[in-house]
C-alpha cells in the first residue's frame, strides 16, 4: 500500500501545445491501474480532457492548456473500501495508497497527496493542478492540493469543481454544510470573505462583482425569509442574471452568492459568471505571446470576417492566431512544430491565401533552408516541408507573390547575398531555385515582390552600394536586368516596401542611412519619381515601413519612430500626406515592425510587438477611429 | 500595448516546494528549481486570512509571497452521487495531508516562511462600511532555501 505496489511508466501530452513554463498545466495521474489496465487510465483522460475542454470559461481558455497524464502502475486494481464506511471491506494495494471511507465516509475518496504531488513534480515540473484517477466504479472524490475522483458516471464533475478552490480560490456557493438541516449555519458570520464569489455586502456601489451587474437588476436579487433553513425557491429572475442571491459560504442567510446557481454550488451546472471571469482572468494572461522583438509579423484576410495572423514565438516557434468576427481570436497556437531561424531579425513566417478556403506559409528554418506549409479547410495544417536545397542568409525572409489562384513565386536571399526566387504551379509543381538577373543584396536586406498584373512582376531589394534596385518580370520578355531606382543610399538592411494603389502605379517605402522615412513611385504614363522624406518622419533603426492603400487615391503608413512609439501618417490625393502621429498611445520595440491589413476599405488592423516583448493589436474604424492596444491572445 | 511598461507575465525563476503537515506541524520534503509563470493571482494577494509562503532575504525581509491553496483544511467536502443532491461538508479532526506551492527566487533569497494570517479579535467596521476582523500574522516555520527536509528551526510552531 505504498510506492512499493506500482511503478510510474512515464507521461504523455494528451491535450494542448503552449509552452509548458507559460501554460495551465494539468497532470493526470493513474491510481489503482494495474500494467494490464492502463489503456483503461488512457481513455478515462481521454474523457475528461473531452468534458474539461467543453466546460466554459476553459473551452475558449484552450490555447493555454496542457493536460498530461502519467502512466502508473499497481499491484493490485481500485482502492481500499472499508466495510467501517459501508464498503466492501477490499483493501488492496495500489501506488498512491487511495481509499474510500475517509472520515467514515464511503464517497470521500482521498489518496496520499504527497506521494501524488511527488509524481507530479518529477513528471511535469511546471504543473498547476494534480488529479488522480482511481480505477473504480464507486463513487467517490475529494479536493484540496490533488484533486481525486473514480470512473464513477459524473465523477468528473468533482475534479472540475476542485479545481475552483485549488487553482483559483473560489468558495463553495452552496448554503449549507450539511445538507440544509443543520444547525448553527442559520446567518454568516460578521465580515467580509475573501474569495471572489462571496459576499456578505449588499451595498451595490461596493459589491466585488458590481461590474457583472446589470443596473436593472434588484440587489439583493433574492432573500431567504427563514432563515433556519435553506430558501428551495426557483430563481426569480432568467438564468445566468448576475445579482446577489442570499445563501452562500455554508450559511442559510447573510451570505450571498452572484448568480442563482453555479459550479461550485451544484455539480453538473456551468460556472457563473463571476467564476468563470476569474478563471479567465487566472489563464488568459498565459495566452499572450512572447514574440521575437524584431520579427516582422504576417496577416493575411481570406475573407473580410476572417484575420490569419502569423509571428515568431521568442523561442523561434511558429505561431498564429486567428480572428472571427463571430468568434474573436482563437488563442496562438504552434504552426506543425515549425522553428525559425534566428539571424539578423528572424525569419518571419509569410503567409498567402490563394483563395478563401487555403494558406500557403513560408519561412526560413533553423538549417537555413526554405520551409512551406499549407493550411486547408478540408485537411487542416500540413507538415513543413523544403524548398529545394536553397541555403539562405540566416534569418531572411521569404516573399511570396499569387499571380494568379494556381500560382506561387517565392522570392529571398541566399547565403551569399544573391537574389533567389521560385515557383510553384498546380500543374508542375516546385520549379528550381534560381538566381535573379545576377543580383545580389546587401546584408540583411530582403526581397519583395508586387503582381500589378497576373502576368506581371516588380522586386525590389538594397544591392551592395546601398541603393535601393528594381527589375521585373513579363510573360513575353521575361527578367530584365536590376536597375537603381534613382540615387537614394539606404540603410543596408532595409527593406524595400511597395503598393500598387491601381495597376499601373506603384509607391515605395524605404529608409535612408540616417533613418528617415523616404518614398518613391512609378507611374506607367511618367515613369519613376524623385525620392523625398515623408512628412519629416525618420524611423527607428532598421524599422520597416508598412504600407496599405485602402483605395487607389489613399495611403497609410505605419512605421516605429525614433522614441519606439507607433507611428502613422497617410497620404490622400486632395490633401498630401498627413504629420506622422503615435498610434493610440502605443509602445514598440527599437527596430520593429508594424503588420497592418485593410480586410474592409474603412478599417484597418494593426499588429506589432509590444515594449514588453508581447503581440499587440489595435484597430481603427471610420466610425470610431483608433481603439487601444490590446495583447493578442484569446477572446 | 503599453505606452509604460507594465511587468508581463514571463516565466521566472523559481522553486516548487512540497510541504506536508498535520495540525500545525509542517514539514518541507522538496524543493525544486523551476522555471514558469506565477499568475498574479497567487502572488498579488492582499491581505486576508490565508497561509502564505514567503521567500525572505538573510535579514527576514519577504522578497516574494505566494498564497497557499488547499490546505490546513478542517472539513472536507462530499460529493452527491446523485444529480441534484447536495454537497455536504463533513469536519476533519486533525488536517493532515500535503500541499505544493511555486515562489520566484530572487538572488538575495535565503529562506522560506511559512505564514499564518488569521482572523484575531471581533470584527471591527472597514472603509467600505464593511466589517473586518483584524488579522493575526504568524510565522509558522521556516526553512533555508537549498536544503532538503530539515526547517531551520523544526518546523513547528
Amino acid at each position: 500500500m505504498s510506492t512499493s505496489d506500482g511503478s510510474v511508466l512515464g507521461n504523455t501530452q494528451i491535450f494542448g501545445s503552449a509552452p509548458r513554463s507559460r501554460a495551465f498545466n494539468v497532470v493526470m495521474l493513474a491510481e489503482g491501474f494495474t500494467s494490464t489496465q492502463q489503456n483503461d487510465f488512457n481513455n478515462a483522460c481521454s474523457a475528461f480532457v473531452t468534458a474539461f475542454t467543453a466546460t466554459p470559461p476553459y473551452d475558449r481558455l484552450k490555447p493555454a492548456i496542457n493536460i498530461f497524464r502519467v502512466n502508473v502502475t499497481s499491484t493490485d486494481s481500485g482502492a481500499d473500501d472499508p466495510a467501517s464506511a459501508g464498503g466492501t471491506g477490499a483493501s488492496v494495494r495500489t501506488y498512491f495508497d487511495s481509499t474510500f471511507g475517509t472520515s467514515g465516509i464511503r464517497r470521500l475518496l482521498t489518496c496520499n497527496n504527497t506521494t501524488a504531488l511527488q509524481v507530479a513534480a518529477a513528471q511535469i515540473p511546471e504543473f498547476t493542478v494534480v488529479i488522480v484517477v482511481v480505477n473504480s466504479t464507486i463513487y467517490g472524490g475529494s479536493g484540496g492540493s490533488v484533486g481525486t475522483y473514480s470512473l464513477a458516471g459524473g465523477a468528473t464533475e468533482i475534479a472540475i469543481h476542485e479545481m475552483g478552490h485549488t487553482a483559483y480560490g473560489l468558495a463553495d456557493e452552496y448554503p449549507y454544510w450539511a445538507g440544509g438541516n443543520e444547525t448553527g449555519h442559520d446567518h454568516h458570520p460578521a465580515g467580509e470573505p475573501t474569495e471572489p464569489n462571496v459576499t456578505t455586502n449588499t451595498n451595490r456601489a461596493t459589491l466585488k462583482w458590481n461590474w457583472a451587474v446589470a443596473a436593472t437588476t434588484a440587489i439583493p436579487t433574492m432573500s431567504n425569509p427563514d432563515c433556519t433553513t435553506v430558501d428551495n425557491r426557483p430563481s426569480p429572475v432568467p438564468t445566468g442574471t448576475v445579482g446577489l442571491f442570499e445563501g452562500a459560504h455554508y450559511y442559510h442567510c447573510g451570505g450571498y452568492r452572484p448568480e442563482f446557481d453555479c459550479k461550485m454550488r451544484n455539480l453538473g451546472v456551468p460556472f457563473c459568471h463571476v467564476c468563470r471571469q476569474v478563471i479567465w482572468n487566472r489563464i488568459s494572461p498565459l495566452a499572450t505571446l512572447p514574440a521575437r522583438n524584431r520579427t516582422p509579423i504576417n496577416v493575411v484576410a481570406r475573407f473580410p470576417e476572417h484575420l490569419d495572423v502569423f509571428a515568431v514565438a521568442s523561442n523561434g516557434r511558429t505561431m498564429s492566431d486567428w480572428w472571427d468576427a463571430s468568434s474573436g481570436w482563437a488563442g496562438w497556437f504552434q504552426v506543425s512544430g515549425g522553428i525559425a531561424s534566428p539571424g539578423g531579425t528572424g525569419s518571419p513566417v509569410t503567409a498567402i491565401a490563394r483563395y478563401a478556403g487555403h494558406l500557403d506559409l513560408f519561412t526560413v528554418g533553423t538549417d537555413n533552408r526554405v520551409y512551406s506549409a499549407w493550411w486547408d479547410q478540408a485537411t487542416g495544417w500540413s507538415g513543413w516541408f523544403t524548398i529545394g536545397t536553397l541555403v539562405c542568409r540566416s534569418g531572411s525572409t521569404v516573399n511570396v507573390v499569387s499571380r494568379y489562384t494556381d500560382h506561387l513565386d517565392i522570392f529571398t536571399t541566399a547565403s551569399d547575398g544573391k537574389v533567389m526566387s521560385t515557383w510553384w504551379d498546380a500543374r508542375s509543381g516546385w520549379g528550381s531555385w534560381f538566381q535573379i538577373s545576377g543580383g545580389v543584396a546587401a546584408a540583411g536586406a530582403t526581397v519583395t515582390a508586387i503582381a500589378r498584373y497576373p502576368f506581371h512582376l516588380d522586386v525590389f531589394t538594397i544591392g551592395t552600394d546601398n541603393r535601393a534596385y528594381s527589375c521585373w518580370w513579363d510573360e513575353r520578355s521575361g527578367w530584365s536586368s536590376w536597375f537603381a531606382v534613382g540615387n537614394q543610399s539606404c540603410r543596408p538592411d532595409s527593406t524595400v516596401s511597395v503598393v500598387a494603389r491601381f495597376a499601373d502605379q506603384l509607391d515605395l517605402f524605404t529608409t535612408a542611412p540616417d533613418g528617415k522615412i523616404m518614398s518613391t513611385w512609378w507611374n506607367a504614363r511618367s515613369g519613376w519619381g524623385s525620392w523625398f522624406q515623408v512628412s519629416g518622419g525618420v524611423a527607428s533603426p532598421g524599422s520597416p515601413v508598412t504600407a496599405i492603400a485602402r483605395y487607389s487615391n489613399h495611403l497609410d503608413l505605419f512605421v516605429i519612430g525614433t522614441d519606439n512609439r507607433v507611428y502613422s501618417t497617410w497620404w490622400h490625393d486632395t490633401t498630401g500626406w498627413a504629420s506622422w502621429f503615435n498610434v493610440s498611445g502605443g509602445v514598440g520595440k527599437p527596430g520593429g515592425q508594424v503588420a497592418a491589413i485593410s480586410r474592409i476599405t474603412e478599417h484597418i488592423d494593426l499588429f506589432t510587438v509590444g515594449s514588453d516583448g508581447l503581440v499587440y493589436s489595435t484597430w481603427w474604424d471610420a466610425s470610431g477611429g483608433w481603439a487601444g492596444w490590446f495583447q493578442l491572445g484569446v477572446t | 500595448m503599453p505606452p509604460d511598461n507594465v511587468a508581463p507575465q514571463q516565466p521566472a525563476k523559481a522553486v516548487r516546494l512540497i510541504f506536508e503537515y498535520e495540525g500545525e506541524t509542517v514539514r518541507l520534503i522538496s524543493q525544486q528549481a523551476v522555471e514558469m509563470v506565477i499568475p498574479d493571482s497567487d502572488t498579488a494577494v492582499s491581505s486576508q486570512a490565508a497561509h502564505f509562503v514567503d521567500m525572505r532575504d538573510a535579514a527576514n525581509k519577504t522578497l516574494a509571497r505566494v498564497m497557499v491553496r488547499g490546505a490546513f483544511a478542517t472539513s472536507a467536502e462530499v460529493f452527491p452521487e446523485r444529480s441534484g443532491d447536495p454537497i455536504t461538508r463533513v469536519d476533519i479532526a486533525v488536517p493532515k495531508g500535503a500541499f505544493t506551492t511555486v515562489v520566484p527566487v530572487a538572488d538575495n533569497a535565503d529562506h522560506i516562511t511559512l505564514v499564518k494570517v488569521a482572523p484575531g479579535a471581533e470584527a471591527v467596521a472597514g472603509p467600505e462600511g464593511l466589517r473586518r476582523a483584524p488579522l493575526v500574522t504568524t510565522d509558522m516555520a521556516s526553512f533555508p532555501l537549498s536544503g532538503r527536509g530539515q526547517p531551520a528551526d523544526g518546523g513547528v510552531r
